[in-house]
C-alpha cells in the first residue's frame, strides 16, 4: 500500500508558478494511482475563482487542469472555508464544482489522516 | 513631492497595503498590481480599509481581469503605457517589494 500524500496549495494563481506545480504534482500522483488529497488554503483559494482570464497575462489557463483532477481519479478535493469567507469567495459557483468545505478543526483531522504533507 | 505607491502582493498575506494606507498624502495616489489587486474583492476587510481611506486609485486592467475582479468606479483602470507615463507624472514611484 503506497503512503497517502496530501498537497497544500496555498498560493494565488498568477503570480508564480507554485499554484500549477502543486496540481502538476496531483495530476501525477492521480496518473500513479497513488492516494493524494489537494487542499486549497490560504490565498490558494483564489485558484478557485471562476471566469479568470488567463489570456490577459498570456498564461496558460489552470482550469483545464482543475478540471482534470477527477479524471485522473483524484476525488480528495478540499477548500478552507474560512480562508474563502475571508476573501469574499463563495464557496458555491467555484471553477472546481467537486470540492468539499473543511472547517479549521477538519483541516486539523485532515492533516492528520495522510502519511506525508507537502505545502507549497 | 508627489509619490505613486506600486503594490503588487496580496493583501490577505502581509501588511504592506496596511501600512501603504497608513502612509500615503493626500496629492499621492495607489497603483494596485499583480496580487494586490485582490484587494478589489468586496466585502473583504482589505477592501474595506481602501474604501475608508480612498486614495487617487489606479489598477492594472490585466491583473484584474486574469483574477476575475471588477474594477469599481472609485478606481481607474491603465494599461502599461499609462503606467509608465504615472510613474513620469509623480516625482518619485515607491515599490513595495
Amino acid at each position: 500500500m503506497p503512503k497517502s500524500l496530501l498537497i497544500i496549495s496555498r498560493q494565488a494563481p498568477w503570480s508564480g508558478p507554485n499554484a500549477r506545480e502543486a496540481l502538476d504534482i496531483v495530476l501525477a500522483g492521480g496518473a500513479f494511482d497513488l492516494p493524494i488529497g489537494l487542499l486549497f488554503l490560504d490565498d490558494g483559494v483564489f485558484q478557485l475563482t471562476a471566469k479568470q482570464d488567463a489570456k490577459a497575462l498570456q498564461q496558460k489557463d489552470l482550469s483545464a487542469n482543475l478540471q482534470a483532477l477527477p479524471m485522473f481519479g483524484v476525488e480528495d478535493l478540499f477548500v478552507c472555508g474560512d480562508s474563502a469567507a475571508e476573501r469574499g469567495l463563495e464557496t458555491t459557483g467555484l471553477a472546481l464544482e467537486e470540492v468539499q468545505v473543511l472547517s479549521a478543526h477538519d483541516i486539523t483531522a485532515l492533516i492528520d489522516r495522510y502519511d506525508q504533507v507537502i505545502t507549497l | 513631492m508627489s509619490t505613486l505607491h506600486v503594490l503588487s502582493h496580496s493583501p490577505f498575506g502581509d501588511d504592506r497595503l496596511t501600512s501603504c494606507l497608513r502612509v500615503i498624502g493626500a496629492d499621492d495616489a495607489l497603483l494596485l498590481t499583480g496580487d494586490a489587486v485582490y484587494a478589489l474583492q468586496p466585502g473583504t476587510v482589505p477592501c474595506t480599509a481602501l474604501n475608508a481611506r480612498h486614495p487617487t486609485l489606479f489598477v492594472l486592467a490585466e491583473d484584474a481581469r486574469a483574477r476575475a475582479l471588477e474594477i469599481p468606479d472609485t478606481a481607474k483602470a491603465i494599461d502599461y503605457a499609462a503606467f509608465v507615463e504615472l510613474s513620469i507624472h509623480y516625482d518619485k514611484v515607491n515599490s513595495w517589494l
